[in-house]
């Protein structure tokens, strides 16, 4: 063993005492002195053009500012990979939940009245939220281009070759579907001037530094004139990657000079961030009658929403995934990341690779029953191991001990005689 | 009636950015007056634990107590870039980041030593509650404290700053060959569920969780982190569902939107796997994502196991498994 003094130790989190004693600091906790608040007027529309008056909401008293797109100081955009996301919508929303206007008022009632009072007319045009009718060529277009935003090919051996050598070939469709973080703390955030013109925005993310760039470009700043302060953050899973409300408040602070505050409740927040991509999964996995996998192909179909997002990364980590952790010598892999009018997909805890068991952990039970082996002994069989190699050819160098994990946990769930079923 | 299955599901996951994309964590070293240490990085603690980890890792290296580490991690200017915390990469990346930057800070500390102390070298130092002292005669030693403040009256500044980064290529955009991800984290876990043929509920009554670390830094917040990955794959496999209708989605509290409680959990009986390494900080890999991706495939192939049906399309709920039971389960 090893003499560490505290790596393998169960020392307290250093963060545990303050987080027990309800004492940390959350967002929606700062408060400040002259403080703003502000309400985001959002698309109820999943896919229309629209035309905005805000005449009768800004007479109202307790007022301050309604930011449109016309108030943006900087580029009108914002996206981890794409700028695809319009920080308010200038005439065209693509989802229901698209920012359209964000009311800044002396204080949070008032700011939800004046948002009732801005008049939105929409022009509806066809929408699709079915990411298979979404790729055909005359399906509406979400953004300019064609809805399919990536697709990742993986090739290895030769496929029908190898179905002709399966004594047994299994074919399933699955679907995921498309869920929510449930992070505790929904959205909330502040942001402030400082004295020598540095713009602060204090809001729970998990990336502060690319927060920075985003906020700065869309402002129209340096970098080095925006800070943000991070404090503790209530769960994010993914849900905190993508630009919410950052862009909001740092404008209106900007523009009104005052501290400027948003506190999203949880039905906005479920709107507000990125959802787990839903995958349509068509799988067909052959083996011979030893339970040894030959050839395994899979067309996946993740519906990304309204926006890219992740979009590109999660589709890829589904396919260079799709084999499951098995060595099997004929691939042939599709996947496609496609835009719809839905919620917008992005990361989540797994990021496009938890979706892949759901389809490819059944097909193996399948299979072993079809062949009358176990479920761990096929597993066993094709697991990899040190030195396997990987769909994409890569070589597993170290540090591999699947068949230990499923040895350790068969032994304790299954009796001896639903282990060997052959 | 009431009929048990058991399932199990394995899974590999590969951290980091991935494809070849620049993965970089930079960590700064500092001593600070009172001869404390300052780690300084832009790794978010999203409750996963970095801050504590991250802790840990720089201790470990000076032979110091976390508690004479200040981690700061919440002000851009004063942190440098430690990439997101996402990908399950905060342990691996900026835990390498600190441990480089920690190593090289000891070097400018003993390089510091070696002139207080008045000796020719560096060599044979060493370090140990907050002091630096020559191994072969270690009555010979200085305190952090007392060099602080000897940098202090100097107006000089002990810091070191490093990066790492990690090593994956860009895939062919053809064949999809190339070696994307890197460390590839593995696990196996296993359920035993009770289905009522009646109603369609499905209840866990047992839940196995073999999880690879590579090296363990801190057994208890990794099953911390499982707990919360089994119940977050839970709802995942059972409960979760935005009843999405042309856009809107209809679920969007929580009283429609509905995701477990402790009371749909079982006890759950955690396996910590290591196998270190060689590239991780001691050894270690990422695993906050990886923990909940066995458990909805594994619920689903209990839930075979218990009635015989197969439920293609998430979530299984009691509707779903129940129509299947009608139409064609075995009970």
């Amino acid at each position: 063993m090893n003499n560490y003094k505290n790596i393998g130790k169960n020392l307290l989190r250093v963060d545990g005492k303050q987080k027990v004693m309800g004492k940390t600091k959350y967002p929606q906790d700062i408060y400040m002195d002259d403080m703003l608040y502000g309400a985001t007027l959002r698309s109820t529309e999943p896919h229309a053009y629209f035309k905005i008056d805000i005449s009768e909401a800004e007479k109202l008293d307790g007022v301050v500012k309604i930011l449109t797109h016309r108030d943006i100081t900087g580029e009108n955009r914002h996206g981890v990979l794409f700028k695809d996301h319009e920080v308010l919508c200038k005439e065209k929303v693509r989802r229901i939940g698209d920012p359209i206007a964000f009311v800044i008022a002396e204080s949070p009632k008032k700011a939800k009245e004046a948002k009732k009072l801005i008049k939105i007319q929409y022009e509806k045009i066809s929408a699709v939220f079915d990411p298979k009718e979404a790729m055909k060529e005359n399906a509406p277009k979400i953004h300019d281009d064609s809805n399919i935003v990536y697709h990742y090919k993986c090739r290895k051996g030769n496929v029908e070759k190898g179905f002709k050598k399966c004594d047994v070939i299994v074919e399933r469709e699955y679907k995921t579907s498309m869920v929510d973080h449930a992070f505790l703390q929904p959205e909330s955030g502040l942001s402030y001037m400082e004295e020598d013109g540095t713009l602060v925005i204090c809001a729970a993310t998990q990336y502060p530094h690319f927060d920075q760039i985003e906020i700065a470009d869309a402002l129209g700043l340096p970098k080095e004139r925006i800070k943000i302060i991070n404090p503790a953050v209530g769960g994010a899973f993914g849900g905190r990657e993508d630009i919410t409300m950052q862009i909001h408040i740092g404008l209106g602070a900007l523009l009104t000079g005052r501290p400027v505050k948003v506190c999203y409740d949880r039905e906005e927040s479920f709107y507000a961030h990125s959802k787990r991509h839903p995958l349509y999964m068509k799988y067909k996995t052959g083996a011979d009658r030893t339970g040894k996998l030959i050839a395994l192909e899979a067309e996946i179909i993740g519906d990304t929403g309204a926006y890219a997002s992740w979009a590109v990364n999660v589709l890829r980590k589904s396919g260079v995934h799709a084999t499951g952790p098995y060595e099997i010598d004929n691939v042939k892999i599709d996947s496609y990341a496609v835009y719809t009018n839905n919620p917008f997909c992005g990361a989540m805890r797994g990021f496009g690779a938890t979706q892949i068991p759901v389809a490819c952990e059944q097909q193996m039970d399948i299979i072993a029953e079809k062949l009358g082996i176990s479920p761990v002994e096929i597993r066993l069989r094709n697991c990899f191991r040190k030195n396997s190699v990987t769909a994409t050819g890569q070589v597993l160098v170290e540090s591999v001990p699947l068949d230990k994990c499923i040895r350790i946990v068969s032994k304790r769930l299954f009796a001896e005689s639903e282990m060997v079923w052959g | 009636m009431k009929k048990r299955g058991k399932g199990i599901a394995v899974s590999f996951y590969g951290t980091g950015y991935g494809n070849g994309f620049p993965d970089v964590s930079t960590a700064t070293i500092r001593l600070e007056d009172e001869g404390k240490i300052s780690i300084s990085v832009g790794a978010t603690e999203v409750g996963q634990g970095a801050k504590t980890v991250l802790s840990q890792i720089g201790s470990e290296v000076l032979g110091i107590e976390i508690e004479d580490i200040v981690l700061i991690n919440e002000d851009t200017s004063k942190t440098p870039d430690s990439g997101t915390a996402a990908a399950s990469r905060q342990t691996y990346n900026t835990g390498n980041a600190v441990k480089i930057a920690m190593e090289s800070f000891r070097k400018k500390l003993f390089e510091e030593s070696k002139e207080l102390l008045g000796l020719n070298t560096s060599i044979g130092l060493e370090t140990k509650n907050k002091e630096v002292y020559l191994k072969m005669f270690p009555q010979k030693k200085t305190t952090f404290k007392e060099i602080a403040q000897k940098l202090k009256k100097q107006k000089r500044r002990l810091e070191a700053t490093e990066s790492f980064t990690a090593q994956t290529t860009e895939m062919d955009p053809e064949t999809g060959q190339g070696a994307p991800y890197w460390p590839y984290t593995f696990n196996c876990y296993g359920v035993e569920v009770e289905v009522d043929t009646e109603t369609g509920k499905v209840d866990i009554i047992r839940a196995l969780c073999a999880q690879d670390v590579g090296r363990a830094m801190n057994p208890t917040m990794i099953e911390g982190q499982i707990d919360g990955g089994f119940a977050m794959g839970a709802g995942y496999a059972l409960f979760e569902d935005l009843g999405l209708k042309e856009g809107r989605i209809k679920n969007n509290k929580f009283s429609k939107y509905i995701i477990p409680t402790a009371l749909d959990l079982p006890e759950i009986e955690k396996f910590i796997i290591e196998d270190p390494e060689s590239t991780g900080p001691f050894g270690a890999k990422g695993i906050g994502e990886p923990v909940m991706i066995p458990v909805a495939p594994a619920i689903l192939n209990a839930i075979y196991n218990a009635v015989g049906v197969r439920i293609l399309e998430l979530p299984a709920t009691p509707e779903k498994i129940l129509q299947a039971i009608k139409s064609y389960g075995k009970v």
